[in-house]
């Protein structure tokens, strides 16, 4: 750090005696500061210290992790939002290397993700056609795909014909059709085909599974499902002008213009809207716990804010699930909104024992399991380290306990609450993706293979129908399955 | 819930400044705010709508009560474990660990658990652990840093007339609202909001604010005891021109925001001598502490002023009424 050595620059000051915090003349001051003044200096300290440090003191866990595992060459097929916070998570995964990112935004997603994978130590090209892709980087074993989902079924299709193990972001595809076919070529080509249901890999929801509902039935008999995504209003997204991608490109590759480009997610023959965008994360779930396909569906939505002009889905859904689970009927209601986000996302599973309130967010409802007050003692279970002891209530109002009376008969007797006691303690996406590459170095299966992203695909893309028919719609078991099954 | 940082005492005034647009988003446990000026108001909002996605997904990384943040992750290390953080989780890390030496401990992320055993290796990406029990909280700083990458979105759309703050306890202007002018903003005391005790008008510029209300209390990280005498401190200092070539260089970006956030909690325990000698050695720095000679905030308190570009001694600050 310098000196004084401003005592020449006084900033000028307005007549009424205010302060100018004037940009130019602060700033001469602080460009003869040596190395870029305040935090220059930290970046080249930092540098210093780590050159001198012995940098292999300590292995990092990652790497030491990674000399066990086979290197895995990997490309970024869709480099938007979401396949940034795949490419995130998957720094944290050990014996991977990035060959490759495809995008057709090349000024702006494509070159911020080759740039930070760049930063993370790979060798990366980036590309526009993922065809020309496969054809130049025949390293690549497995291909992840993020890419709107009307793309899904050809770019899944496409690399794992070309020898390739895919992980593809759900919806699996916007079309059943689209879905049957990835399936059908993972069955023919033998890859692997992951769908990004990423809660299927979570710690929490595999816990609550398989041993809450599972082994322990702390449910007991479920016959209710909750569950909603619900988001606040918000604008649609937008791109800064000077990085507007030409329209030939923008044709060439199924898209109006810019705007449709990056709100897809909005267009018919595109994406599915917000019930598909986000609910079918959670209805996944509910047949994953449920243990079964819904056998019905009634739904009714609409686009009752957002302006039709640039939005096609439906901004609210609502719908009910009919289902014949093993140990009887249930029904499952479920709700998304994009006009409130008020209580967010999170799933309530409702049996004659307990209720399982759960959610990904690990800051928000992240797993509390509530026992019903005439259920047996879960005792047994908090001793074994299923769930937590039952969380003590803040103490009642004095006022509440004036009134004499022993319980209110309108309501039931509160339950205890116990914490759900697993966490994810990786990055959200990341046990997904870590069973998908454990499944291509042939140490795991998949925890979301086609079949089952298929079976999702199929309860989920109903729902529109559902409502466009204004119909109570009925599922057939063979619905569910693609045809040829072993 | 309540408004978060009621007790920053700096706020924006003025007609002109209300007329920009406010687009707002929770994270951090505060609110972010970005007000923008610019013909196409679509536009703007689409472009603020980006910057505020930031605070989330930076929330994500930096909080400690979020379990499977980069913070999380490094606070449950052993000896000899290590772990992998974004590049952003990293770029904190270093400006904090920086800001610690530069004030001599005074603000310090780990609250005395020992800052000097994490390691920061920038080329993978990877902090380590040397000791276990280092518990790093960058609550003091995050909300700074994301600002800073808010500011760097909102130029990448080409809005420059904005300011971009986090609880008004972080806040970063670009260019003012009329040409040739600032931001108006006001400094009170945060025992008595109606005190403006400045005004300011700010463009290019980050101020960081830290004060008490009544109750609260802030502990000196070199002692452990709680800091008495200060009710509230504010630092200001000029944003780099360069940080935006620097960032697509590759070159390190200077966070701004990130550092004044740092500082003005650092200022709330620092002596006199100390503000003063680190104003010296940082051409551009800026500071005001609010002294409390009073009882529980009730006294008397006076404004002192440190460094700026100023040579000519304590400038004559426009004073408010109360």
């Amino acid at each position: 750090m310098a000196g004084e050595d401003g005592k020449d620059k006084v900033a000028p000051r307005t007549t009424e005696g205010q302060r100018k915090l004037d940009r130019r003349d602060v700033l001469m001051g602080l460009s003869t500061v040596p190395a870029l003044g305040l935090f220059g200096y930290a970046w080249r300290k930092q540098n210093q210290v780590k050159q001198a440090a012995a940098r292999a003191a300590v292995a990092p866990r990652e790497a030491a992790a990674a000399g066990d595992v086979r290197e895995v060459n990997v490309a970024l097929l869709g480099a938007g939002a979401q396949g940034q916070v795949l490419t995130e998570a998957m720094q944290r995964i050990p014996g991977l290397r990035f060959r490759a990112v495809c995008d057709i935004w090349t000024e702006y997603n494509q070159r911020r993700v080759v740039n930070t994978l760049k930063r993370y130590g790979h060798e990366v090209n980036g590309y526009v056609d993922y065809r020309e892709m496969l054809d130049k980087e025949p390293a690549i074993e497995a291909v992840v795909i993020a890419t709107p989902d009307f793309w899904h079924a050809e770019h899944a299709i496409a690399c794992m014909k070309a020898g390739k193990h895919v992980y593809c972001e759900k919806e699996m595809s916007n079309t059943l059709e689209g879905a049957r076919n990835m399936v059908l070529a993972a069955r023919e080509t033998g890859k692997l085909l992951q769908i990004g249901h990423q809660r299927r890999s979570n710690p929490r929801y595999i816990h609550c599974h398989d041993k809450l509902l599972k082994e322990a039935n702390l449910l007991g008999r479920i016959v209710t499902v909750n569950g909603q995504w619900n988001r606040a209003v918000a604008a649609d997204l937008g791109a800064p002008d000077r990085y507007a991608i030409p329209q030939a490109t923008l044709t060439q590759f199924g898209f109006k213009d810019m705007h449709q480009f990056r709100n897809w997610r909005w267009y018919k023959g595109l994406g599915g809207g917000p019930i598909v965008d986000l609910g079918s994360h959670q209805i996944d779930i509910y047949s994953w716990f449920l243990g079964s396909n819904p056998t019905h569906v009634t739904a009714s939505g609409g686009l009752l804010y957002h302006d039709p002009k640039t939005h096609e889905w439906y901004d609210t859904v609502m719908v009910i699930y009919d289902y014949m689970t093993p140990a009887g009927p249930a029904k499952a209601y479920y709700q998304t909104q994009t006009t409130n986000g008020s209580q967010g996302y999170f799933e309530t599973f409702m049996g004659d024992q307990g209720t399982l309130l759960i959610s990904e967010s690990e800051l928000n409802n992240p797993g509390s399991i509530y026992r019903d007050p005439n259920a047996p003692a879960w005792d047994a279970w908090i001793q074994k380290g299923y769930i937590g002891a039952p969380v003590i209530p803040e103490a009642k109002d004095e006022e509440e306990g004036a009134s004499g009376a022993i319980a209110d008969v309108r309501e039931s007797a509160a339950p205890d609450r116990h914490k759900v006691p697993v966490a994810l303690t990786d990055p959200y996406h990341q046990p997904h993706l870590q069973n998908f590459f454990d499944a291509v170095r042939g140490k795991a299966r998949l925890n979301c293979p086609a079949e089952v992203g298929y079976e999702s695909a199929v309860a989920v893309l109903k729902v529109n129908e559902a409502i466009e028919s204004n119909t109570r719609l009925a599922f057939r078991p063979e619905d569910f399955k693609v045809g040829g099954e072993a | 819930m309540s408004q978060p940082d009621e007790e920053s005492g700096l706020r924006i005034e003025g007609r002109r400044a209300r007329d920009a647009r406010r687009h707002s988003h929770e994270a951090m446990h505060t609110v972010f705010e970005v007000y923008a000026l610019h013909p196409d108001a679509r536009y703007a909002a689409q472009a603020a709508e980006a910057a505020l996605a930031l605070t989330q997904r930076l929330e994500r990384d930096l909080s400690r009560f979020i379990a499977n943040s980069d913070i999380s992750r490094i606070n449950r290390l052993e000896a000899g474990e290590a772990t992998r953080v974004s590049l952003e989780t990293l770029e904190c890390l270093v400006i904090a660990r920086h800001m610690f030496e530069v004030t001599d401990g005074a603000f310090d992320i780990s609250i005395g658990t020992g800052l000097s055993s994490i390691e920061l290796d920038e080329d993978a990406l990877v902090v380590r652990a040397t000791q276990p029990g280092v518990r790093l909280d960058l609550g003091g700083i995050g909300k700074g840093y994301a600002v800073d990458l808010m500011a760097d979105v909102l130029e990448e759309w080409g809005l420059r007339v904005a300011l971009v703050h986090g609880g008004f306890s972080s806040v970063l202007a670009l260019d003012g609202p009329v040409d040739g002018e600032g931001w108006p903003l006001t400094l009170s005391d945060p025992a008595a909001p109606a005190r403006v005790l400045a005004r300011l008008s700010a463009c290019q510029t980050s101020i960081g604010a830290s004060g008490l209300v009544k109750g609260d209390h802030i502990v000196d990280p070199r002692t452990g005891e709680p800091v008495r005498g200060r009710r509230a401190a504010w630092v200001a200092a000029p944003r780099p021109a360069t940080r935006g070539q620097a960032a697509a260089d590759g070159a390190p970006r200077l966070a701004v925001t990130a550092v004044t956030d740092a500082l003005t909690t650092a200022c709330m325990v620092m002596s006199v001598d100390e503000i003063t000698a680190l104003c010296a050695r940082s051409p551009g720095l800026e500071a005001w502490v609010l002294e409390d000679h009073g009882q529980d905030g009730a006294g008397e308190a006076g404004l002192r002023h440190f460094g700026g570009m100023h040579s000519d001694g304590p400038v004559a600050l426009q004073t408010g009424d109360a």
